[in-house]
């Protein structure tokens, strides 16, 4: 549906509640709307224009506009669209109807902004914390303007413990994490089981929130907030790193020259490569199956002396400034990339040949952590796991961004939803990964890198963008600001939504499909925030606090 | 004490050294052969030696809800196996006749099981008690296939006798040996679960449950149990050959030493092999794969008691 046949059914609908509607062009969509219509606008688009939920987000917009800020935003993915519902809200203290109940898949983020932002979602059906620590007291929002960075709360207490939910009657209580063997990042799941069968869970994360984007609305410039961004994830950050940048393009309306978009489409898909190969080799490993899990990482491991090659790094290229990349590609790095592609691709194929007719592994994976196409609706799952339930989205495809429209590709869709079906999924992606960086190689224009700037980014303005990371849609949204940096930076992972799909994953199934069901949506966490040290030569144990770590950091000792 | 009983106590003895010595070399072998398999270099093949030798030294710390318990399961778990290493032929017949017989020999088996139940009972955490479950479970249902293959060697010999049924016994029908034959295929294909490999290392899956039953243990006693795992994988191709392979015996005592161990470490590479290109199985998946292989045995079973 074009955008403008959108705007007018909102209007015929609403009427006086759409107050105002920005189309930029190039497939953004900006509604202003009545707050208390704001509910039944979600519906509407939810559900009677089927477009899919994105992410929520709020902002403190009062040195401004005397006012909060909420959006809400959705995907028209067959018409490339992406439509921001945004709404001020004026009271105090700040509240907006929820819309969690309408669209389930709001349910972290609407918890987000309460959190951070002290925005109330009225009528949500969980209103347990989510991202702040348990200590922190009652009435802090960190991400308020009026709260410096590294602002600690009064009263804060570190050790207070999570209070959990009554598991329901006749269960016991089985912990998974905060550390476990498969869970590679702090995260802890509850789990509800009778006998062996698990009948629900609940989930507390969070638990190394780095307020990255605090630091990005405050503390850093544009260009450094690129480097930052690339450290939200340890394997598809560069995902972040493009996605922002070309959040503030879009804000700014600056269109990067044409070879930055094909340098960014290749590194993008080798990030792809290496960690789908990631994936295979650790769900392979979860069930037990080693031999794979050896021969993916070695077959991936040339791809990462590559990017090695490429950038300096093995990850962190540290690709993108605002309006261009900051590397270029030689001839004989394009011959080089030629050969690994053609050594993986072979052996890569092996591998899949091999795999495809296995039927000890198909025990562990055919049939469990199912996701029906009304799951992914309803919780917005994205990437793999959506594609292997049957729903054809891609942003690369959807919503193209650096050179996707220059290239040929097939989204890969599956039938089954369950674990086998995303392996599948995951495995055929990796030769059109292969078919996409050749032909980027291939048609690569000659041309700059980097474009000369303005001296100052208009203000005031907002940009969107979605990235397809390995895990899913990764959307950044950027409001620009004074003082050479944005206002708001809204960044939500894949991870954040199909995380979110986790407990309907793994209700009424065996407790040893636990692992491998979270281990398909290609979990991605955080980093740790603690240490032990051991002196070897006096075997003295000595674990730091975080407090002691910050102060170490600061003077570069250890 | 008659000469006799010296000389049983003796040829014991020697069946313990040997297990002791093999049991890591063994587990060397299967470690560079996975290896090999997987394109990695692998660890030289004295390496679960120095393992053993590390965590021999290291601190012992006592994490679990009872400390006793612990303790006691991990010396009756190295006591049972080596027990059982006094009584398995290994080149010569079964030396220590003296001591009991088959069934004393399944019950010595059962105990070690048995340890390893204790020990998840005594970590008391949520996985070692899984780990624990599954251990009972596998238990029942495997320990049966064993069972009825030595006494399939028992009838066809009127004996329970050790050196008589572990000498082949099970071919030794009045007719044509169905029953033994049918017995060798069962054990072939269940031989991965009663060493406790992958696909059916259930009971201590690291990535499901965190080596489940061995989750609190450290340094030495932790050390005593994986050498029990190792001489399992000994004691148990030994019996496996015993029972099944009991031919090319020189008379020579240390050449039928080397033999019977290289049939062993065929056996070895066997598991290697399957270990190595398997996903690990569900606990209710392994047992109804069990559960077929308990109703065949009882047909061998059945044949057998008619002379087949």
């Amino acid at each position: 549906m074009p955008a403008h046949k959108i705007i007018e059914r909102l209007k015929d609908q609403f009427g006086v509640a759409i107050q105002r509607a920005d189309l930029p062009g190039n497939g953004r969509l900006f509604v202003f709307v009545d707050s208390a219509a704001l509910k039944s606008i979600c519906r509407f688009v939810f559900r009677d224009l089927d477009a899919r939920y994105v992410t929520s987000i709020g902002s403190d917009d009062r040195p401004y506009s005397d006012s909060f800020l909420v959006a809400h935003h959705f995907a028209f993915d067959r018409t490339g669209l992406l439509c921001s519902l945004l709404t001020h809200l004026t009271g105090n203290p700040p509240k907006v109807d929820s819309i969690s109940k309408e669209v389930p898949a709001a349910n972290w983020a609407e918890r987000e902004f309460r959190d951070l932002l002290g925005i109330e979602p009225v009528g949500h059906p969980y209103p347990k914390r989510l991202v702040l620590p348990d200590g922190w007291p009652e009435g802090k929002h960190p991400l308020r303007k009026d709260v410096a960075w590294n602002f600690v709360p009064e009263g804060y207490d570190e050790d207070r413990e999570f209070a959990f939910d009554e598991p329901p009657e006749g269960c016991m209580v089985i912990p998974f994490g905060p550390f476990h063997p498969t869970l590679d990042e702090p995260a802890h799941f509850r789990l509800y089981v009778e006998g062996e069968m698990v009948r629900g869970c609940e989930y507390r994360g969070f638990m190394a929130h780095r307020g990255i984007e605090k630091l990005g609305e405050s503390v850093l410039t544009y260009n450094e907030i690129p480097m930052a961004a690339e450290r939200i994830c340890g394997i598809c950050g560069c995902v972040h790193n493009v996605a922002y940048a070309q959040a503030v393009e879009q804000a700014a309306a600056i269109k990067p020259p044409p070879r930055a978009e094909f340098i960014r489409t290749i590194m993008l898909e080798l990030e792809r490569l290496h960690s789908h190969l990631l994936w295979v080799g650790l769900a392979c490993h979860i069930v037990g199956f080693d031999t794979l899990f050896m021969q993916s990482f070695r077959i991936r491991e040339p791809l990462m002396w590559m990017a090695e090659k490429i950038s300096g790094n093995r990850k962190t290229y540290a690709l993108c400034l605002i309006g261009g990349v900051r590397w270029d590609f030689t001839a004989e790095l394009k011959a080089e990339l030629q050969q690994v592609l053609l050594k993986v691709e072979q052996e890569w194929r092996a591998v899949v040949e091999a795999v495809a007719g296995d039927r000890n592994l198909q025990k562990r994976t055919l049939g469990i952590g199912v996701t029906s196409p009304e799951l992914v609706k309803n919780v917005g799952l994205i990437g793999p796991v959506a594609r292997a339930a049957g729903v054809d989205i891609d942003c690369r495809r959807d919503h193209p961004y650096a050179a996707y429209d220059r290239v040929e590709f097939k989204v890969i869709t599956g039938t089954g939803g369950d674990v086998w079906s995303r392996l599948l999924v995951r495995a055929q992606e990796v030769f059109e990964s292969i078919r996409i960086i050749r032909q980027c190689l291939e048609k690569m224009p000659e041309g700059p890198l980097q474009l000369q700037l303005p001296d100052e980014l208009p203000i005031g303005r907002m940009g969107m963008s979605s990235v397809e990371a390995p895990r899913g849609e990764a959307h950044h949204f950027v409001i620009t600001g004074e003082n050479n940096r944005p206002r708001r930076w809204r960044v939500r992972a894949p991870t954040y939504q199909n995380l979110q799909g986790i407990p309907a994953m793994i209700k009424d199934q065996q407790l040893a499909d636990m692992t491998i069901s979270l281990g398909s949506i290609d979990p991605c966490f955080s980093c740790t925030d603690r240490m032990e040290i051991v002196d070897i030569r006096s075997g003295k144990t000595t674990v730091y606090t975080q407090e002691e770590l910050r102060e170490m950091a600061r003077r570069k000792v250890l | 004490m008659s000469g006799k009983a010296i000389i049983e106590i003796l040829g014991g003895l020697a069946n313990v050294v040997i297990v002791l010595i093999v049991a890591p070399f063994f587990e060397g072998v299967l470690r560079k052969l996975t290896a090999r398999i997987q394109s990695r270099q692998g660890p030289p093949l004295w390496q679960p030696y120095y393992d053993l030798l590390k965590l021999l030294g290291k601190e012992d710390i006592e994490s679990g809800e009872s400390p006793p318990m612990q303790r006691f399961a991990v010396y009756l778990s190295f006591a049972a196996i080596m027990t059982v290493a006094c009584l398995v032929p290994f080149g010569s017949h079964a030396p220590a006749n003296g001591i009991g017989d088959v069934l004393v020999l399944i019950y010595l088996l059962t105990l070690c099981g048995i340890a390893t139940m204790l020990a998840g009972l005594a970590a008391g955490s949520t996985y070692s008690l899984i780990g624990m479950n599954r251990e009972m479970m596998s238990l029942i249902t495997l320990e049966p296939l064993l069972v009825v293959a030595m006494v399939i060697g028992a009838i066809h010999v009127h004996s329970f006798r050790l050196d008589q049924v572990l000498a082949g016994s099970v071919y030794a029908a009045a007719g044509f040996p169905w029953s033994g034959l049918i017995m060798l295929g069962v054990m072939l294909i269940s031989f991965q679960a009663f060493v406790q490999r992958v696909p059916f290392d259930i009971a201590e899956a690291e990535t499901e449950i965190m080596e489940g039953p061995l989750m609190e243990y450290s340094g030495p006693k932790l050390a005593l149990f994986k050498y029990v795992q190792m001489a399992k994988l000994v004691i148990y191709s030994a019996l496996f050959v015993a029972l099944f392979i009991p031919w090319g015996h020189t008379g020579l005592y240390p050449l039928d030493v080397l033999i019977h161990l290289a049939k062993c470490l065929v056996m070895v590479l066997g598991v290697t092999w399957v270990a190595a290109t398997h996903a690990r199985y569900r606990m209710d998946q392994a047992i109804r794969y069990y559960a077929l292989l308990v109703g065949i045995s009882v047909i061998a079973l059945g044949m057998a008691v008619y002379g087949y």
